[in-house]
């Protein structure tokens, strides 16, 4: 059912999300109905050989809905980009397939995030990542700027998610790939717009 | 909705199995840009170049050969014939 949403519908549901997610910078563990952490991460299939040296604190903070790399490898020297990157895990999966010659950035809109991102990506050394605070429908990047779009566990958070879709499109190169792992409904939504708004990160 | 918004090859490959509330399920999906830049995006309506967008898309189509693979035969035709890169 399409839901039109005002500017200040979409203001709650940002603040909603950006309440619980930076109360997730601290610690992820028993918010979620699903594993997080490392558990999260080996019952997901994330490569061994990236988790072996990845520090506990750092996969602490990974509460993501699926592992987008099931969908293709990100090749060596190859530019990524990770919308609503949170804690940063999947950015530093993305830098460590990507190798010292490839680029990745994660944007996220809670500075919570982006701060324990920041310390996750100083925990583990990599150099060639970056995190920045943006929208997903006003992403900071040129035109055709990356080989590969991922999100985990966002676009279901988006109010405008088309808008959100048309950046993609236009950060992705010619033939660049949009990896999603996310949550789709599939029962009844509460039919009246305040239910649907206060359900929407849940 | 992702294949409305010019996207290709949009595919809902499989749950992951972490479903965050009762009504929700995890998924994984893929879709790819579109490989040639298509005036469409401009809001141009200048249907000729659009159709040659098209056809461009269509003959680098992953078919028989794969996208690469044209790729490849294209470069090596332009070399041999000489065409400035």
């Amino acid at each position: 059912m399409e839901l039109t949403l005002s500017g200040d519908d979409l203001e709650k549901i940002h603040e909603g999300i950006r309440a619980r997610y930076s109360k997730a910078a601290g610690s992820p563990e028993g918010m979620f109905r699903y594993p997080t952490g490392r558990k999260g991460l080996e019952l997901l299939g994330y490569d061994p050989d990236f988790l072996r040296n990845l520090p506990d604190e750092v996969s602490a903070s990974y509460c993501g809905v699926g592992n987008p790399f099931f969908l293709g490898p990100v090749e060596k020297g190859e530019t990524v980009l990770d919308i609503g990157c949170g804690g940063g895990v999947d950015s530093l999966a993305a830098a460590f397939m990507t190798g010292s010659e490839g680029r990745v950035a994660g944007v996220d809109m809670t500075p919570e995030m982006l701060h324990r991102a920041e310390r996750n990506r100083h925990l583990t050394g990599f150099g060639n990542v970056t995190f920045l605070e943006g929208s997903a429908t006003d992403l900071p990047f040129p035109d055709r700027s990356f080989h590969v779009v991922l999100s985990n566990g966002v676009f279901n958070l988006i109010g405008d998610k088309k808008a959100a879709l048309r950046e993609v499109r236009r950060v992705l190169r010619p033939g660049g790939r949009l990896m999603i792992a996310d949550q789709v409904l599939v029962g009844e939504a509460p039919s009246d717009k305040a239910g649907r708004i206060s359900q929407w990160h849940h | 909705m992702i294949q409305a918004s010019g996207f290709t090859h949009v595919e809902l490959v499989s749950e992951t199995g972490f479903d965050s509330s009762p009504v929700t399920k995890g998924v994984l999906i893929r879709a790819e840009s579109p490989p040639v830049y298509s005036l469409r995006d401009k809001g141009s309506n200048m249907n000729p170049l659009d159709k040659y967008g098209d056809f461009f898309e269509g003959v680098y189509a992953d078919g028989v050969l794969d996208r690469k693979t044209k790729h490849l035969i294209a470069l090596g035709a332009s070399l041999a014939a000489g065409c400035d890169p």
